[in-house]
């Protein structure tokens, strides 16, 4: 019998008398991985290790800035060691280590533009350089269909972003930085949870898009706080407005997927912005009593929310 | 979390598996089962716990503003009741709804109970002291998961305070030692844990994780340089500890990978140690490497996550810390990175030639 919930056993336990022997057993045959599950394990862990100490050797070589190679040689280089581990990738069949490939190959072309910054004097925190850099993997990015990627991806898209603003748009207010970061995280949300949804055999995990949710809705719920104690612009209404709208979006889809992330995660961030909201509209004493209150019935009120989904999509199963 | 019909079919396997007639109270059974329909998802811990430190936060707020403060005896007297009133709330009325109401005030609790005992002109040693045994109590009455799960971490926290409030630092080795031993036990017991008592089968998971968290604490400690003047004498002592429980475990992993022969057990166990020897002076890298393989054993997802990213930090950190010049560090690191890509393949190699016999 697999699948076996181990609180349900817990309790089956609580209540019978089976003996330490027999619960050893059955968590053995049932919850424990069996002997395929730690083959794929130890590999996994053994080639991931294996090519992330030797990228992670490379990018220390080049820091080095070993002064006496020449700027061919060190750019060279790094284009064959980034050339040689696509090339890889061609004759492995097994699919995650070739996707594991290609995402130390994704680090490499960063290491590329980092021995060019090096030798031309361009600064390793430049904007354009993260720019390139990510759109130099944008190929990969969308022919591996490998999470830990996108992910990569995403995490290069925000710090070329949030780079350009500290560089390039220094006028920007934070509550327009701050709701650009969650425009561009939400609209990535929707892209992967259509994928998901319309192409089946791209395999978007749950963990992944959970993560880009809660980037976005932290982005909008820090948004909000700014802009509702920093200095007025435009941006902070349009901001409100977005966020109303990819709540509602959110919540839609997390009763139509049964996902119990997105109802929690939402409401929390609702009630962190009601709070500042209401120490904005009084700083009194008495009112951070209140919102003491306010905190503890508010996430009350969201938990018997979730435990009655929770059971209503348990007798749905 | 699963509906009746499914508790029925476990109930029918166990059946199917036990030796002897198994002797069930139906009755309980049902009644807890119409209890445990209130499971907790990760989702729903995460919310009260991060609910409750943010009411704390604004009731202490509205604490400082009013000056109340000011007065040590009420602070430390209003602290004691907070707690005592949650332990004997949760006691008598056992519902994750007041989970963020119990959370908040036994956070209040403990942070007037320490201001008003430091006005008090108590020392951080016997504060230390009075902390532990607040967890200990609090543990002993509770069988909530959220409750016990911040005990365990409040226990450990104020092992790690006394150590560090009295400069005897270099104990943190010895910490990281029994905390690495208390976790793995409590990881490879589970079956003997659940079928002791309806005790420690409630309060298996909180504590697990509690120790996990306890255990990772510690190893920041000594994975983070500079965060405590730690005398390099010592450190060894923590990382010899982690590294024999990481052998021992291994035994564990060889019966599960039906390794038989005593050639290839050997072979196992000779390149693992030679793998964990350069860890014995970095207990933080092999102690998230123990995290990770003990999580794995027992197929625990979050510890495993939890294991995942922090092998990926005490590794970066090890390496940001180590005096070498880059050019060491790279040769270093590519080395071993090939050692484990050439692991890998022979692996690779094996498994391949096993499956065409």
């Amino acid at each position: 019998m697999k699948n076996i919930e181990r609180e349900d056993l817990y309790l089956l336990i609580r209540h019978s008398d089976i003996g330490e022997e027999e619960v050893e057993k059955v968590l053995r045959e049932n919850s424990y991985p069996d002997k395929k599950a730690w083959e794929t394990f130890v590999k996994l862990m053994l080639i991931t290790l294996g090519v992330g100490f030797s990228v992670s050797g490379i990018i220390f070589f080049f820091a080095y800035n070993w002064a006496s190679l020449h700027k061919f040689v060190k750019i060279g280089l790094t284009e064959a060691v980034l050339i040689s581990t696509v090339s890889c990738v061609f004759f492995i069949k097994n699919s995650i280590v070739k996707n594991i490939l290609l995402t130390f190959a994704s680090v490499l072309v960063g290491v590329l533009y980092a021995v060019f910054g090096q030798i031309y004097q361009t600064g390793a925190n430049a904007y354009d350089f993260f720019l390139a850099w990510t759109v130099f993997i944008t190929l990969w990015v969308a022919i591996s269909n490998f999470a830990p990627l996108w992910l990569f991806y995403l995490v290069l898209l925000n710090i070329t972003l949030i780079l350009y603003i500290q560089q390039v748009a220094q006028d920007l207010s934070e509550v327009s930085i701050l709701s650009l970061l969650f425009a561009m995280n939400a609209i990535a949300l929707f892209f992967f949870t259509g994928l998901a949804k319309y192409r089946l055999e791209i395999s978007v995990p749950k963990w992944f898009l959970q993560i880009v949710a809660l980037a976005a809705i932290t982005y909008a719920t820090l948004g909000f706080c700014m802009g509702l104690y920093g200095r007025y612009t435009i941006v902070f209404p349009l901001l409100i407005v977005f966020i109303l709208l990819f709540y509602a979006l959110s919540i839609k889809q997390s009763l139509a997927t049964k996902n119990l992330f997105y109802l929690a995660a939402i409401p929390f961030s609702l009630i962190v912005m009601g709070s500042a909201l209401l120490i904005k509209i009084s700083d009194a004493e008495m009112m951070f009593f209140f919102v003491s209150i306010f905190i503890i019935g508010s996430v009350t009120g969201v938990v018997i929310n979730l435990l009655r989904y929770q059971k209503k999509w348990s007798n749905e199963q | 979390m699963s509906n009746s019909t499914n508790i029925n079919q476990l109930l029918a396997y166990l059946q199917s598996v036990m030796q002897k007639p198994l002797i069930v109270d139906e009755e309980a059974i049902a009644k807890a089962y119409q209890k445990s329909r209130e499971k907790q998802s990760l989702a729903i811990k995460v919310l009260s716990i991060f609910g409750g430190i943010l009411a704390s936060l604004a009731f202490l707020g509205f604490l400082m503003m009013t000056g109340l403060y000011d007065s040590k005896v009420g602070l430390t007297l209003f602290g004691f009741v907070f707690i005592a009133g949650v332990l004997l709330t949760s006691k008598a009325y056992d519902k994750i709804i007041i989970d963020t109401f119990n959370v908040s005030f036994f956070i209040i609790g403990l942070t007037m109970i320490g201001f008003g005992l430091e006005k008090l002109r108590m020392s951080d040693e016997s504060l230390s002291i009075i902390f532990f045994f607040i967890a200990l109590i609090s543990l002993s009455i509770v069988r909530n998961y959220i409750l016990s799960f911040i005990a365990v971490l409040l226990a450990g926290g104020s092992i790690l305070a006394l150590i560090i409030s009295s400069n005897s630092d270099n104990l943190v080795n010895a910490y990281v030692a029994s905390m690495a031993i208390l976790m793995s036990y409590f990881i490879l017991n589970e079956a003997k844990l659940i079928v002791q008592s309806k005790t420690t089968s409630k309060l298996y998971e909180p504590v697990r994780i509690g120790l996990v968290f306890s255990f990772l604490f510690g190893l920041i400690i000594l994975g983070k340089r500079d965060l405590l003047p730690l005398s390099k004498d010592f450190i060894w002592l923590s990382g010899t500890v982690v590294v024999c429980i990481i052998v021992y475990t291994l035994a564990n992993v060889v019966e599960v990978l039906h390794i038989h022969e005593r050639k290839q057990k050997l072979y196992v166990y000779v390149i693992s140690i030679l793998v964990l020897i350069p860890t014995l002076l970095a207990p933080a890298v092999s102690g998230a490497l123990l995290i990770l393989l003990l999580c794995f054993l027992v197929n625990y997802k979050t510890g495993f996550a939890i294991g995942v990213i922090s092998l990926i930090y005490f590794i970066g950190q090890y390496y940001y810390d180590l005096h070498f010049t880059l050019l060491t560090k790279s040769i270093l690191l590519f080395s071993s990175g090939m050692l484990f890509v050439v692991l890998y393949l022979l692996l690779h190699r094996k498994l391949t030639n096993d499956e065409k016999i």
